[in-house]
């Protein structure tokens, strides 16, 4: 922690001969991890071998008790559903704090010129670019919407649609430039969408036992197999990560243009 | 009110998802919702998650109940779905959270009012976590929740954003991601073997199979990943450096509830897990009571050596986790309570020393015990607070800290070990020691002449709090009080939650039960916190002290003292290097014991 000249050539034999020593330490250290690891290893069940009860269990419950074709679904949203609502909260916690960290840095402020880099001409995007842009940013939000929404039927979900939501919103800001993106979208609308989002999963859950079952129940009709409108109340949990995850990597892009922001000289660099 | 909202077993997800969902609007109405009032509901929620979770303690009693989300129980003998435990020993550590959390946002007030709402909703998910965490009956589960916790805790280190700050928070995420590793790869190698995550059902694959060498393996990653958390020797490096740097509220959640929270964690994978294993139960009364001597005697050497207030209550904390993971490693009920009771004592006084330190802070503008030499004076009473709360860190007979010891001891020597004693002693000694040292040098202007701790690291940071010294100063207050409340009111029931708490969690065995044994003679319990005043007036009386004398023990102790600085020295490929070496000689301990 504390500084110390590292130039002087006795600073400089000092470090060589540590380093040396903890390579040394290393190599025998990870020697011996795999000398621990091989009766492990041996015992480790054959690749490719079935005994999974689980996996079978979960294959036959998807279908009949909930009328619903993709089983990684039925885990995520439904029997191991929990775990889902703990993973959505921490994507919130990783944005907030990563919000936190960096806003830390450099302050609120949203009057300075954004998207500055020094020494970096700040060009309007060619018209080609912003043509291609504008056509596909509605389509890749379709797409990510149908990902989400389809989650019941095939492989996606609401992390994979609520991704590539926010890749298109990353597409109206290569069409658009940073100032007008920001000034057409604005931070708060995105916090609300997260934070909102995530809050509809676990009320979800007690909407649940407000109808006198465990929490986070199936509460909705099933629908039928093979229907996008199956599975009952998964449709409604997977909606609240799609607008958490959307909502959470939009926050991110913003957060993370506003660093190229060039400060205003009030602005204290180190907060 | 619904029926299904009046059973206790469903408490505990209703404590959970209701931190969860507040955080969630929290954080949508970052931009409405004005300091003052987020600062009242978060007071609230904590509050309430806290009493609640203490009903629920009392209401549960002696029949700890499983409630399986979305109705999802075990079909022919299998389980599907994942399950809360609602027991003693959840209940009381979440009521012991809440109550943690509570009194350090309400001491936080003004800290952080650049982030506004964000740092509430930052509180309550590390809250909801440890919530979860203690709740859980899933391996995965369990480690969903411990992830939160960890993104929480590395966020709030870092929030004062200045270079040590990094240094520090780097350290702790790059550490516990590594430990956070290796408990998914414990995972995964438990699911191979046992095809199911649900504590029960694992324990009964545990049953069928007691040598299995996948099963031991999971228990050894698992527990190392644990044991970062915790901050044992030698996975510990993360916590000094990361105490040093966070925001003082935030430090004494650290110390007072998260440490211990990875120690609950090893204490549910060896009693409700893994303990039909014969080699796991060697490695926990073998290996794990090494490294807790290890952390007792290292942690209160190095805390001896500190300058700096938060790196040395760092390091003061992982000397005393160390004794309660000791009484872990005991195997016993007794052990298991008393080690309960004194991570609980812990953090009460660990919590108050922390938030002292934040009042030196922002207070007298630094946290450097020679720099602030006889600063402290016109801050008197926090001097007050601080040298008692040595005294109890010391080891006093009174309080849950020695409650706890006692049954530790107790159990100890009913198994015949009769040294733990002179490892609790020692620590209380050395660790209240240095808290008298620095309560003498800078509130009361003593030690002008500096010994070893000269040479510690320190660095001149500050905080400002927007509040004068009398309104911090009654969170602190508040949090003796209720030392005061347990340790001395309700000290028998405390006492007798805490075996109740144990019990629960061993589901009912006891593989070294104990014996009545006397207690100690009356003298000796003093006798750690004596060796503390010695110590204390010896360093600061340096000067009185003939050169020679003073000299031949410097010179004696210094290379000793010299090495220990020299290893904790910040870089995180030496600590990587350590946390290689603590997991081979876990790993070394299981394969001499099969």
């Amino acid at each position: 922690m504390n500084a110390v000249d590292v130039s002087s050539r006795e600073a400089q034999a000092t470090i060589a001969r540590r380093a040396s020593v903890l390579r040394g330490a290393f190599a025998a250290l990870a020697v011996a991890l795999v000398v621990a690891a091989w009766p492990v290893m041996r015992a480790m069940p054959q690749f490719g071998a079935h005994p999974l009860i689980y996996g079978d269990r979960v294959n036959a419950i998807g279908p009949a008790e909930r009328h619903i074709t993709n089983m990684v679904s039925a885990i995520n949203f439904d029997i191991r559903g929990l775990d889902t609502l703990g993973e959505e909260f921490m994507l919130l916690c990783t944005v907030t704090g990563g919000t936190i960290l960096l806003r830390g840095g450099r302050g609120e402020d949203r009057r300075a010129q954004p998207g500055c880099v020094r020494g970096r001409a700040n060009h309007r995007p060619p018209d080609s670019l912003r043509l291609l842009c504008r056509m596909l940013a509605p389509l890749t939000m379709v797409f990510g919407l149908y990902l989400a929404i389809n989650a019941v039927l095939t492989p996606g979900g609401g992390f994979q649609g609520g991704v590539v939501i926010a890749s298109a919103l990353l597409l109206i800001y290569l069409a658009e430039g940073y100032a007008g993106w920001r000034d057409a979208l604005g931070g708060e609308f995105f916090d609300a969408m997260e934070g909102l989002g995530a809050a509809l999963y676990a009320l979800c859950g007690f909407a649940a036992m407000g109808l006198g079952r465990p929490y986070l129940a199936v509460f909705l009709p099933l629908g039928s197999l093979k229907s996008t409108f199956s599975g009952g109340s998964m449709l409604i949990v997977n909606l609240g990560v799609t607008l958490a995850v959307a909502g959470g990597f939009a926050t991110l892009l913003i957060e993370f243009m506003e660093e190229t922001r060039a400060l205003n000289p009030g602005d204290d660099a180190d907060g | 009110m619904n029926s299904v909202f009046a059973d206790p077993a469903a408490w505990p997800i209703c404590i959970v998802a209701g931190l969860l969902t507040l955080a969630g609007v929290l954080l949508a109405g970052a931009k409405i919702v004005p300091t003052l009032l987020s600062d009242i509901v978060t007071l609230a929620a904590t509050a309430i998650a806290g009493g609640m979770a203490a009903v629920l303690a009392m209401r549960i009693g002696d029949h700890p109940a499983l409630y399986w989300m979305g109705g999802w129980t075990p079909r022919q003998g299998q389980a599907i779905g994942i399950a809360f435990l609602a027991d003693r020993a959840g209940a009381g550590a979440t009521a012991f959270a809440g109550l943690m959390f509570t009194v350090a946002i309400w001491f936080a007030r003004g800290h952080f009012a650049g982030a506004r709402n964000h740092f509430h909703v930052l509180m309550l998910l590390f809250l909801a976590s440890q919530c979860g965490f203690f709740f859980a009956h899933d391996l995965f589960d369990m480690f969903v929740w411990f992830e939160m916790m960890s993104v929480a805790g590395f966020a709030l280190t870092g929030y004062a954003l200045r270079s040590p700050s990094l240094d520090g928070a780097l350290n702790f995420t790059i550490l516990n991601t590594i430990g956070a590793y290796l408990i998914l790869m414990g995972i995964a190698l438990a699911y191979a073997r046992a095809n199911a995550l649900d504590f029960s059902a694992v324990r009964a694959i545990a049953q069928g199979q007691p040598d299995d060498p996948l099963l031991i393996a999971a228990f050894v990653l698992i527990t190392t990943g644990f044991l970062t958390k915790a901050a044992q020797v030698p996975f510990h490096f993360w916590l000094p450096d990361a105490h040093a740097v966070a925001p003082s509220p935030v430090s004494a959640i650290f110390s007072g509830i998260m440490v211990s929270v990875g120690l609950f964690g090893v204490a549910r994978m060896v009693w409700e897990v893994f303990a039909p294993c014969p080699v796991v139960r060697h490695l926990v009364h073998v290996g794990l009571m090494s490294l807790g001597c290890g952390s007792a005697v290292m942690g209160a050497v190095m805390a001896l050596m500190q300058r700096h207030v938060k790196r040395m209550l760092a390091f003061s904390t992982v000397s005393h986790v160390g004794v309660a993971l000791i009484g872990v490693g005991l195997l016993g009920q007794q052990g298991l309570g008393g080690s309960l009771l004194y991570l609980a004592g812990h953090g009460l006084i660990k919590a108050v020393l922390f938030m002292i330190a934040g009042i030196m802070l922002s207070t007298l503008g630094g946290i450097d015990e020679i720099g602030l030499r006889g600063a402290g004076r016109p801050i008197w009473p926090a001097g007050i607070v601080m040298g008692a709360c040595a005294l109890v860190l010391a080891g006093i007979p009174i309080g849950p800290l020695d409650a706890g010891a006692q049954m530790m001891d107790a159990q100890a020597r009913s198994s015949g070990l009769h040294g733990l004693t002179l490892v609790i002693g020692f620590a209380g000694a050395l660790t209240g020691g240095a808290v008298l040292r620095v309560t003498g040098r800078v509130f009361f202007n003593l030690g002008p002449t500096s010994g070893e701790e000269d040479a510690a690291p320190t660095d001149d940071e500050r905080e400002h709090a927007n509040r004068p010294f009398a309104a911090q100063l009654v969170p602190v207050l508040a949090l003796l009080a209720v030392w005061v409340l347990f340790g001395i009111v309700f000290a028998s029931g405390a006492e007798d939650f805490a075996l109740a708490a144990a019990r629960d969690m061993t589901l009912d065995a006891d593989f070294f039960p104990r014996r009545g044994l006397p207690h100690v003679t009356p003298v000796l319990p003093w006798l750690p916190a004596l060796i503390a005043m010695a110590i204390a007036s010896a360093d600061l009386n340096r000067h009185h002290i003939p050169d020679a004398v003073y000299g031949a023990f410097a010179g004696a102790s210094r290379p000793a003292f010299r090495m220990l600085q020299a290893i904790h020295d910040g870089v995180i490929g030496e600590y990587v290097l350590w946390m290689m070496a603590g997991l081979v000689f876990l790993a070394g301990i299981a394969i001499l014991g099969c």
